[in-house]
């Protein structure tokens, strides 16, 4: 990313701020790591690890009355829309206080309150649902727009075809992400399409597209940001394709043996907090006593995360009954 | 502008197939977040033309003509309701809802469990055969969705519950299936009132009493069930048949009532036999009304195939009233 | 067996017809004389009916045809079906109820839980159901009809003196139990013509066997009975207007007095059973009967009762018989008593055992000779050996 660029079109507090959401998700996602390998989580762990700039990226560019209706490695979009590292932490631990009180796990987090849209396991089933939720955005002439994201492997189903085609027939307010990590689960990219890019695609639907960088946060942001106003000034849907490598395996019990190592040392070099210090030291914005403050700083607030997680209680079995439908109460307005 | 509109504010007779064109044009004018999706429901009127009219007079914000794309359609309206409209989504045919299968039983119906997010919708499904419709325009699905925690079904058999069922499907905060039979759209008639009324859901009906065996059923075989009471009525077997009208939430008190009154129960059905509604009522009357039972449980249904096509052999698939006849004496002889 | 529907002659100067309408769909099962197919000619048109039953296998001639007279249309299958077929619903296969005879205690949970909270013995319903099976309606009706009974009877009772009470009275409310034994207890000696007819059996034997088996007297009392009825079987029988019912089947009733009333379980097939056998089943049924733990089938079915007052210290009795039998043994306490034997007096433990029959079926004398080898069998010495 040409540093002037950025110098022009990010103000250095709103990079400083990516800056630490790129931290609190790397130390919080290595916490539930080596929570998980301690075995004090249990089920399955996925991470951003080496792909935080991306949700990052995009949900910094969001307003408070917009919707994100992320997928599997969207942690930093969690953080960025209100969700605390201790909440994660006691939805990973099935604990009552997390969004979910223990009826699902890992990141199927949701909050309509804070425009957290739940994932669903099955890959790019929430494409159509963010398309809908433009959609009625579009109805209500409501200026808001839909954040969405999916992996390589997300785009080969049917749902991601069906989602773009309304988006882009529709003109609806929702942005496309696609984290491209070259990997889905064992699948590299080139068994998963025959297309160079994943967002050669979007031209199939008539729907604009870029590539970016996905480890560059800065990239990330400033493209996340024409793209959101385009969408919400009425220009309709963008397809964005991020450009990243999968560093850990699928999840974190996957040891990924099938990614060539000269493949992961490669992209070790490009690190997005590695990246993103670099930026920050050569505009000048800050120095290595800034980003040990800023260590420190997330490793306390993960503590404290995960210190309140533990203590809270855990559901009663019973809470299994609950909440099967909702009633008329929650949808009085 | 015809049939659907027009009509709305006269008392006269209506037909089944009007009396939904009437309960989807009285939501709408009264609750501004209710809209529509479907494959040819706006410019076309629907294919049954159900929406005749609607999107000239709602406009197309809210009749959206969509691209065929069950899956995207139904992902789509559980993000709408999410953000607090009222889609009602058509399936053209009741047959095309396994495209979005994936949508309505992971997302829809596990959203609120899972993350306290009302998805407040209706799907739309015209099932059932005896229209020469072959296998995939004349299927009856509700048992793939019968054992999906978090949705609702349900199955009218008149007008006036056609009506009432799908004004309160409307205003259910929670993913409702609304199955309606294709074979009664123009065959059933009645006089509806004009002033609002809805038909609670998971309240069943007795559309006709009678002491000496309770028939349970649904949809266009309520008929059925009255037409062969008719026959029965004259060797004094009286017939007490219990509508369902909702299928989820089951009313089990109205079932068990009748079956404890008359000890002899016969499912009935169109969609096939084998692990069909029938199977879990027949276990439920097993488990909760065994002392009640003074005779097997009966199930008439159709056998486990598709529905065929030649007219002789839809003819043998489906249940006739001579069946439910057969069935009846043959209960009420033990 | 296929047989051949033809387009008949409609008529003398007739020689075609044409096909209308099939009113029954190739594979649908018709009745004979139901209408099977339309037919036109140019003078009149008529629906034909089925010559027999069975099911329509192919249709040769369409609708709209028009074929000579004597053309074969279309065949029928007449084989009868499967008998377990009923109907075809849509080739789901109703199956025909098994109507074979209603085995015993075959009761459905409807007709068991009512007969239950009414107090109904079943055994003595007639089933209008098939098989013989007893319905629903069959015990209600029953309950419906006891009412009435039990109206006209409290009205009889009714005519007398209204009972009012003093304050030396006191009222004690009366169960269900104690209405079921009192009417049941006053329709008997309505119903039976009561004779009492005594003998005395010497328990020697019985006892000498009792030294080394924890047995009461109650199970050789019932083997002797048993071995009795075998040699006498009218005494196991039912009085019927058409004609005396003797029964095969020997289940044994045995009298247990709980707190307040009595319950009377059964031992099934006596006769078959082993006395140490008999000894298990009796000490069980009590025991079950007094913790009201008994199944209804238990208490239904008996043909003949045994009662042992003598349990009491009572010697002798005059008890009632249990409706529909026709006899009851009443066994009074066994005593040490002095007889005479070989001219010598000797001390033996003796009972006296009380038959009440029913004068209608049996005489006394045929009472008698039943009661003489029921004493023969209790007396007898090879007790040891029939264990």
């Amino acid at each position: 990313m040409d540093l002037s660029v950025v110098a022009k079109d990010i103000t250095r507090t709103d990079l400083l701020h990516l800056y630490y959401y790129l931290q609190l998700t790397r130390t919080l996602e290595n916490r539930i790591t080596a929570l998980y390998r301690q075995g004090r989580i249990v089920g399955g762990v996925y991470t951003s690890h080496g792909m935080e700039a991306i949700a990052v990226g995009y949900a910094f560019a969001l307003q408070s009355q917009d919707v994100i209706a992320p997928y599997h490695r969207d942690m930093g979009a969690f953080l960025i829309r209100g969700i605390t590292p201790g909440e994660v932490i006691a939805q990973y631990l099935g604990k009552r206080t997390g969004p979910t009180k223990g009826k699902d796990g890992n990141v199927h987090i949701g909050d309509l309150k804070r425009g957290v849209i739940g994932f669903v396991s099955h890959l790019a089933d929430n494409l159509p649902v963010a398309t809908g939720a433009a959609l009625a955005f579009h109805i209500r002439g409501e200026p808001h727009v839909v954040v969405t994201n999916t992996g390589d492997g997300g785009t080969s189903r049917g749902d991601f075809h069906e989602a773009m085609n309304f988006a882009a027939v529709r003109k609806l307010p929702v942005v496309f992400f696609c984290n491209n990590n070259q990997y889905a689960y064992s699948t590299p990219v080139r068994n998963q399409m025959a297309v160079a890019n994943v967002a050669d695609r979007a031209t199939g639907y008539g729907m604009p597209a870029e590539i970016v960088d996905g480890n560059d946060v800065a990239a990330v942001y400033l493209a996340a940001r024409r793209a959101i106003q385009k969408a919400r000034s009425g220009g309709g849907p963008t397809f964005l394709e991020c450009k990243t490598m999968r560093m850990h395996g699928h999840s974190e019990h996957d040891p990924a043996k099938y990614v060539p190592q000269a493949l992961l040392d490669e992209w070790k070099k490009k690190d997005p907090i590695v990246k993103a210090e670099a930026m920050l030291k050569t505009l000048g914005y800050a120095d290595e006593a800034y980003f040990h403050d800023i260590e420190e700083r997330v490793k306390k607030e993960v503590d404290a995360g995960v210190e309140w997680a533990e203590q809270s209680p855990l559901p009663d079995g019973r809470e299994t009954l609950d909440g099967v439908f909702a009633t008329e109460a929650e949808v009085a307005s | 502008m015809t049939t659907g509109l027009a009509d709305a504010m006269t008392s006269h007779e209506v037909t089944y197939l009007e009396a939904i064109s009437q309960a989807l044009d009285e939501e709408m004018s009264r609750d501004e977040r209710v809209f529509l999706m479907g494959e040819d429901i706006g410019a076309y009127g629907g294919a049954f033309k159900i929406t005749e009219g609607f999107l000239q007079k709602y406009g197309d914000h809210r009749v959206l003509d969509t691209p065929l794309a069950e899956s995207g359609i139904v992902g789509a309206a559980i993000g709408a309701a999410m953000m607090g409209l009222r889609p009602v989504v058509e399936m053209q045919f009741a047959d095309f809802i396994s495209c979005a299968f994936d949508q309505i039983i992971e997302v829809a119906a596990k959203n609120h469990y899972r993350w306290n997010a009302p998805v407040p919708m209706v799907i739309r499904a015209p099932f059932g055969g005896g229209v020469h419709g072959g296998p995939f325009h004349s299927e009856c699905p509700e048992g793939w969705f019968f054992h999906s925690p978090g949705l609702k079904l349900v199955a009218p058999s008149t007008p006036y519950d056609a009506k009432g069922l799908l004004k309160a499907a409307i205003r259910d905060p929670n993913p409702v299936i609304y199955f309606e039979h294709k074979f009664l759209y123009r065959r059933i008639k009645a006089v509806l009132p004009t002033e609002d009324y809805i038909v609670p859901i998971g309240k069943a009906e007795v559309k006709r009493t009678g002491g000496t065996i309770s028939v349970i059923t649904y949809g266009a075989m309520v008929h059925l069930a009255l037409e062969a009471a008719t026959v029965l009525e004259k060797e004094n077997i009286q017939l007490e048949v219990v509508d369902l009208r909702t299928l989820i939430p089951l009313d089990k008190e109205t079932i068990y009532e009748s079956v404890r009154k008359t000890s002899k129960a016969i499912m009935l059905h169109e969609d096939n036999k084998t692990g069909g509604i029938g199977a879990e009522i027949a276990a439920l009357l097993a488990e909760d009304c065994f002392d009640s039972l003074d005779g097997p449980v009966l199930r008439v249904a159709a056998p486990d195939t598709p529905v065929p096509f030649s007219t002789p052999m839809e003819e043998f698939f489906l249940p006739k009233a001579s069946d439910i006849v057969a069935a009846a004496r043959m209960l009420a002889a033990y | 067996m296929q047989t051949e529907i033809i387009m008949p002659q409609l008529g003398e100067s007739i020689a075609e017809g044409t096909v209308i309408e099939w009113l029954i769909p190739v594979g649908g099962r018709v009745e004979k004389d139901q209408s099977l197919l339309e037919v036109e000619t140019d003078k009149v048109a008529l629906e034909i009916p089925s010559p027999s039953s069975g099911f329509l296998t192919d249709v040769l001639i369409p609708v709209g045809q028009t074929v000579p007279v004597g053309t074969v249309l279309a065949h029928l299958n007449t084989d009868s079906p499967d008998p377990t077929v009923v109907s075809r619903v849509g080739g789901v296969v109703v199956r025909q109820m098994d109507l074979s005879p209603a085995e015993e205690d075959h009761y459905s949970p409807a007709v068991k839980q009512i007969a239950r909270e009414h107090g109904v013995d079943l055994s003595l319903l007639q089933g209008s159901g098939g098989g013989g099976r007893i319905t629903k309606k069959d015990v209600l009706d029953y309950i419906a009809q006891q009412d009435d009974t039990r109206k006209t009877v409290t009205r009889s009772v009714e005519t007398e003196q209204p009972v009012t009470v003093t304050q030396d009275e006191k009222v004690l409310p009366l169960t269900a139990m104690r209405k079921m034994i009192a009417e049941r207890m006053v329709k008997s000696r309505h119903t039976s013509a009561h004779v009492v007819t005594v003998f005395e059996a010497d328990f020697s034997a019985v006892a000498k066997v009792r030294e080394n088996q924890p047995l009461t007297y109650l199970p050789f009392v019932i083997h002797a009975v048993a071995r009795a009825i075998r040699d006498f079987p009218v005494l196991n029988s039912s009085w019927g207007e058409a004609g005396i019912i003797q029964k095969r089947d020997i289940h044994v009733g045995i009298a247990v007095a709980l707190e307040d009333g009595l319950l009377v379980p059964v031992v099934k097939h006596a006769d078959r059973k082993r006395l140490t056998q008999l000894g298990h089943e009796v000490t069980d049924l009590a025991e079950r009967a007094r913790t009201k733990k008994l199944n209804p089938e238990e208490v239904q079915g008996g043909t003949f009762t045994i009662t042992n007052h003598g349990g009491f210290g009572s010697l002798l009795s005059t008890p009632i018989i249990h409706q529909p039998q026709i006899a009851i043994l009443g066994v009074g306490a066994v005593q040490k008593r002095t007889v005479v034997i070989n001219e010598a007096i000797a001390i033996r433990p003796m009972a006296y055992l009380s038959l009440s029959f029913d004068h209608r079926v049996i005489d006394g004398a045929r009472a008698d000779s039943f009661m003489k080898k029921v004493k023969s069998y209790i007396e007898q010495e090879e007790w040891g050996q029939i264990l």
